[in-house]
């Protein structure tokens, strides 16, 4: 043990104020980037066990980030217990991880890997995060700094975030009784033939009846309508990962609408008021961007996920949609979070079904990383769109919104009409 | 035809070839009944698209025929777009024409070169003007889009087009005024008064002895433009809007950039021959635009349509013998979509006519090889509003294949081409009475 101290403190004389002129060129905490580089040391020199190292700075990064890159525990991942004895971010070693003999060899390993471990870890603290991003079931990475997306409280795509809110869909629960596009109609005061979320009614080669599909926004992780947006309008809020318009930086190019593989946004080509729609309610959320409801003329509208709903501590955890549904197909939440609405359901679904529940997200090879987790197969490149159960019509529901789009006769037409009269 | 002011300031000692200057200074000043009926008929084009864009404006976009793609089976992007696509592409002729002169001692193009010049300054203004007609919110363009630049421009491909069209705009503007502000000097006191304060403005802190410095800029200006406007405009961000999203198989993938640039080159080419041919015409120019000019950029303009009909049989036999399904199902509707095959056929026309040209050199005829040249221009309109729409119809997400969509561009959309037409028109017409449209005398440097 002693030993060890020795080397140690040897150590650091030599490379640690090197490391210190590193870390104060960032913006960050330097007594934390050298306890992490001197606890990597020790990982390198066996000394330490990797994962200890792993959650031993857990707290440390969020109080100075405020974000963790953990994989969504909703794809069943669970999180490990935090070992009760170890303190975050103070650079001592608990008794337990540090074995009692080193050798010689292991203490000339750490002081070569010193000059590395130091310079890697300075790089890493000044890109703020790590360059790879976990796929399910990978170790659980470190948190870093969250990059800032452009306009106020936003997070570029991609970043992984502390909350991430989500939906789990019961694919075998939903029967197409369209309440949930009723619902959103209803609450967001949608023009006519604006369907934020749509159910598809279809059909495999081999079925009967149909089968539904609910396509809401899928609130990307890595949105591709988020990146192309040449204003920042459309963004990833920074408090629960969702993908929002702002409605006053908007300007109607529509490339996110081009670039979004799901289709869900729908654009306001002319006045709301004029096609049936015009929101009346509060548009700001908490940050005062101006991202609820029917999207005024010439801007982009989609799903929400009713986010001033997830501000309000009463309704958070709601959606209009999820509120309607009376199948208990749709679960919105925090899919970080083990006890959200969407992480119970996908538990008891699972424990139902024997641990052998299948889940899918909707065109996942395309790396968006959807939020949204559905329950059930997904649909085959063989199934055909056939009529559900309930029609749009059934609701007083557009389908067809080319039917309802058609722009004012123009002055000449109305002179050859009137000519004709 | 008209008049030319003449003083007794007359420089036409300091010109080597007089009546070669006089010819190209002949169309300057006061304006012929001609000139004033072209004028007149792109007035009304202008104000034709000035009403029905007026009319966009009140009531939004929907009076175009676009839509919303997915469930409401529409495309969001047409023909606007694919205008916008055409526009930056004839902006290539200008610096492909004097960079060639320029760069590649390619004198027999000479004297085309400010023509092409004053062709990209218009065509990348339309192209600009397609963007903002594009938009639900042109009254937000500049405030939305310059506050966050610096973090859109990391992922945005739009946010590139944004700077790399601006940073074009302003080069190609720059080399226009350095070459332009040595011809001006020459010819002062035989220009018209009435643009004086242009000529002022043009000619802000000119000296005598600056022509060979200003000639070295405008070399490395055009070496500049020549490797910013192939490779990172055309063969670049334009592409890249649809190239980099795999969300549309049509769209996805590294084809796109070289097939753009092709389809830039052979349009702009051809452009330019249009215009020199009208210019030679009207102004009786046969002696200073040579056939051979003519000769020459049919052929480069044969080249880049076959260089993308080739590119098109990349696409073609690469989507259809054993692609992704996704990507089969885009190549199938584009090639069963018979607009495509009449863009190809254009193209190929124009190709045959080249390769007859070559052969039977003697059976040349200036109004056939003009007329032949032109018809990429036609073939790329179409084949790129096609491009966009298509690529737009035939989604990853393929549960929306079941949902019909159509689309053809309505009468405010067409309406733009006839504005976008006149503004080059009347840009071009302004010009041809203010500057000369030919370079005096390109490769000789200033007599003393």
């Amino acid at each position: 043990m002693s030993d060890l101290r020795d080397g140690q403190d040897h150590l650091h004389e030599r490379w640690e104020p090197w490391a210190r002129a590193i870390l104060d060129e960032t913006d960050h905490d330097t007594d934390l980037g050298v306890d992490i580089a001197r606890d990597a040391q020790r990982v390198a020199a066996g000394q330490l066990d990797e994962d200890e190292f792993r959650w031993r700075y857990e707290a440390a990064y969020l109080d100075a980030f405020g974000v963790d890159e953990r994989p969504q525990l909703a794809d069943g991942l669970t999180r490990p217990d935090r070992d009760a004895d170890s303190t975050a971010g103070d650079g001592e070693v608990a008794a337990a991880d540090v074995p009692t003999v080193v050798s010689r060899r292991r203490v000339l390993a750490a002081l070569g890997g010193a000059a590395a471990g130091a310079l890697f870890f300075g790089e890493l603290f000044r890109q703020g995060a790590f360059a790879s991003t976990p796929g399910i079931g990978d170790p659980l990475p470190m948190a870093g700094a969250v990059r800032p997306g452009a306009g106020p409280g936003t997070v570029a795509p991609g970043e992984k975030l502390n909350v991430q809110y989500g939906m789990v869909i019961d694919l075998e629960r939903c029967d197409g009784c369209l309440d949930c596009v009723q619902a959103c109609v209803s609450e967001n005061g949608l023009s006519e033939g604006v369907l934020w979320p749509y159910v598809f009614a279809y059909q495999e080669p081999e079925d009967v009846d149909p089968r539904y599909l609910p396509r809401l926004c899928q609130n990307c992780t890595r949105a591709p309508c988020v990146m192309v947006c040449p204003t920042g309008a459309r963004h990833r809020r920074l408090a629960d990962g969702l993908v929002l318009t702002d409605y006053e930086v908007c300007i109607g190019c529509r490339y996110c609408q081009v670039a979004c593989p799901y289709g869900v946004n729908v654009f306001q080509w002319g006045d709301p008021e004029t096609y049936g729609g015009g929101f009346e309610g509060e548009r700001r959320d908490a940050r005062g961007v101006a991202v609820k409801g029917d999207p005024p003329k010439g801007v982009m509208g989609k799903c929400t996920f009713c986010p001033l709903r997830q501000e309000d501590p009463d309704q958070r955890g709601t959606a209009a949609c999820v509120d309607a549904c009376s199948m208990d197909a749709l679960h919105i939440g925090d899919l970080n979070d083990p006890d959200s609405p969407p992480n119970r359901h996908l538990a008891r679904r699972r424990e139902e079904a024997g641990g052998n529940l299948p889940t899918f997200r909707l065109l996942e090879d395309l790396g968006t990383e959807p939020n949204i987790i559905y329950i059930g197969q997904p649909p085959s490149s063989n199934a055909e769109l056939v009529e559900g159960s309930w029609t749009y019509e059934d609701w007083g529901l557009t389908e067809d919104r080319r039917a309802v789009l058609e722009g004012p006769e123009p002055w000449f037409r109305r002179m050859t009409q009137g000519g004709r009269a | 035809m008209t008049t030319t002011t003449s003083s007794a300031a007359d420089t036409a000692s300091q010109v080597p070839d007089d009546g070669r200057v006089a010819t190209i200074l002949r169309p300057l000043g006061r304006p012929s009944w001609r000139w004033l009926v072209a004028v007149a008929v792109a007035g009304v084009g202008l104000a034709w698209f000035l009403q029905a864009w007026v009319f966009q404006l009140q009531h939004g976009l929907v009076v175009t025929n676009l839509g919303d793609w997915g469930y409401a089976g529409g495309v969001p992007w047409g023909f606007y777009v694919g205008s916008f696509i055409w526009w930056v592409g004839i902006a290539h002729g200008g610096i492909i024409v004097s960079a060639a002169v320029r760069l590649f001692r390619m004198e027999a193009f000479a004297p085309v070169a400010r023509l092409a010049e004053l062709l990209t300054l218009a065509a990348l203004a339309n192209a600009g003007l397609y963007i903002v007609l594009h938009l639900g919110r042109p009254e937000r363009v500049v405030t939305s889009i310059l506050p966050n630049l610096p973090q859109t421009l990391q992922t945005s491909p739009l946010a590139w087009d944004v700077v790399v069209i601006t940073l074009y705009f302003v080069l190609t503007a720059t080399y226009l005024t350095l070459t332009i502000r040595a011809d001006l000097a020459r010819s002062a006191g035989r220009l018209p008064r009435v643009f004086r304060p242009i000529y002022r403005l043009l000619l802000v802190g000119h000296r005598p002895g600056e022509r060979p410095k200003a000639e070295r800029m405008a070399w490395w200006l055009a070496l500049g433009l020549i490797i910013l406007a192939p490779f990172f405009l055309h063969g670049g961000v334009i592409p890249w809007l649809f190239a980099l999203l795999p969300g549309q198989p049509g769209w996805f993938g590294p084809v796109q950039g070289p097939a753009f640039l092709a389809a830039a080159l052979a349009s702009a080419l051809g452009a330019v021959m249009l215009l020199a041919y009208v210019f030679r015409r009207v102004y009786r120019w046969e002696q200073l635009i040579d056939e051979q000019v003519f000769r020459g950029l049919s052929r480069w303009v044969g080249l880049f349509a076959l260089i993308f009909l080739w590119l098109q049989l990349q696409k073609l036999v690469t989507g259809l013998a054993m692609a992704p399904e996704a990507t089969t199902a885009a190549a199938t509707a584009m090639a069963t979509t018979p607009t495509y095959w009449v863009a190809l056929g254009l193209l190929a026309a124009a190709v045959a006519h080249t390769g007859y040209q070559m052969l039977a050199p003697a059976r040349f005829h200036l109004g056939r090889t003009v007329a032949f040249a032109v018809l990429p221009l036609v073939a790329i309109l179409l084949e790129k509003t096609l491009f966009v729409v298509e690529g737009l119809m035939y989604p990853a997400f393929d549960l929306y294949d079941g949902v019909p969509g159509s689309y053809t561009p309505s009468w405010v959309e067409l309406s733009s081409m006839v504005g976008a037409m006149s503004i080059v028109a009347l840009f071009l017409l302004i010009a041809v009475k203010a500057v000369p449209v030919i370079e005096l005398d390109h490769d000789q440097q200033e007599v003393a």
